[in-house]
């Protein structure tokens, strides 16, 4: 698994890409929860780029999506994959956070 | 006749990425849709075996035995850690508002919406996880 973050206005993307499973999902808890901590509770989790997420990839979103808007933010997420949205709609991930299919409309809808 | 493959590992997290290598080398003419399926359930059931049926003791290996048939495929998954019982894990409430979600308890359940059959038994030759997924014909194919 691979992390990129990136400031755009008030909003920080973490574009994530390769595998997110049972054994890289703590170095993405990590990713997320850091700039949460250090005042960036505006987030988009950028999954176009990811190609497997297990329910280890979903329990950090879950995780990141409550620890966002404890301390005042959101998190919104962009999902292209197939698998990856087959996975988020199982859960019933839709139900709790705003899923885009392009980064642009995912930060765009901060300011909406 | 079916065709049968084997992979085994040591029960590693880092041996995750293996299985889901070996499915899509050897799924080769099944869709995306049910390979990621396939690779979903592998994935889910080795986590659990990795960090609860080898919990507090020495990891042993996880054999992976995958037989392709023209109508479907049949994985087992063989581990001699502690047996888990299935039945133990409750469904998670896909419904619930986010103040209310657990973060954990979808592995099993994802195992379930992703294949059409999950037999599990505990044997003198080891713990099995029997998962077969039916292939559709090429119609129906794809994801909606």
């Amino acid at each position: 698994m691979k992390t990129e973050v990136k400031q755009e206005n008030d909003i920080t993307i973490v574009a994530v890409s390769e595998s997110v499973d049972a054994l890289t999902a703590a170095d993405l808890t990590k990713t997320i929860s850091d700039q949460i901590s250090d005042g960036r509770v505006n987030l988009v989790v950028d999954l176009a780029g990811v190609e497997f997420m297990s329910s280890a990839g979903l329990r950090t979103l879950l995780g990141a999506v409550k620890e966002s808007r404890s301390a005042g933010g959101d998190l919104r997420i962009v999902s292209s994959n197939p698998g990856v949205d087959k996975v988020l709609k199982m859960s019933g991930f839709h139900n709790i956070a705003k899923v885009f299919t392009s980064s642009a409309q995912a930060v765009a809808s901060f300011s909406a | 006749m079916a065709e049968t493959f084997r992979i085994t590992r040591a029960a590693y997290l880092e041996s995750l990425g293996d299985f889901r290598k070996f499915l899509k080398e050897h799924c080769k003419d099944v869709n995306a849709e049910t390979l990621y399926d396939l690779q979903l359930a592998v994935d889910e059931a080795c986590t659990n075996v990795i960090t609860h049926g080898y919990a507090d003791m020495d990891p042993g290996s996880i054999i992976l035995d995958l037989e392709l048939d023209s109508d479907s495929i049949s994985i087992t998954l063989t581990d001699f850690g502690r047996a888990f019982e299935p039945g133990a894990a409750p469904t998670p409430d896909v419904d619930a508002p986010i103040e209310e979600r657990e973060l954990g308890g979808f592995g099993l359940f994802f195992i379930q919406q992703s294949v059409d059959q999950m037999d599990y038994k505990a044997t003198e030759d080891g713990n099995k996880m029997i998962l077969r997924k039916l292939l559709k014909p090429p119609s129906s194919a794809g994801l909606h």
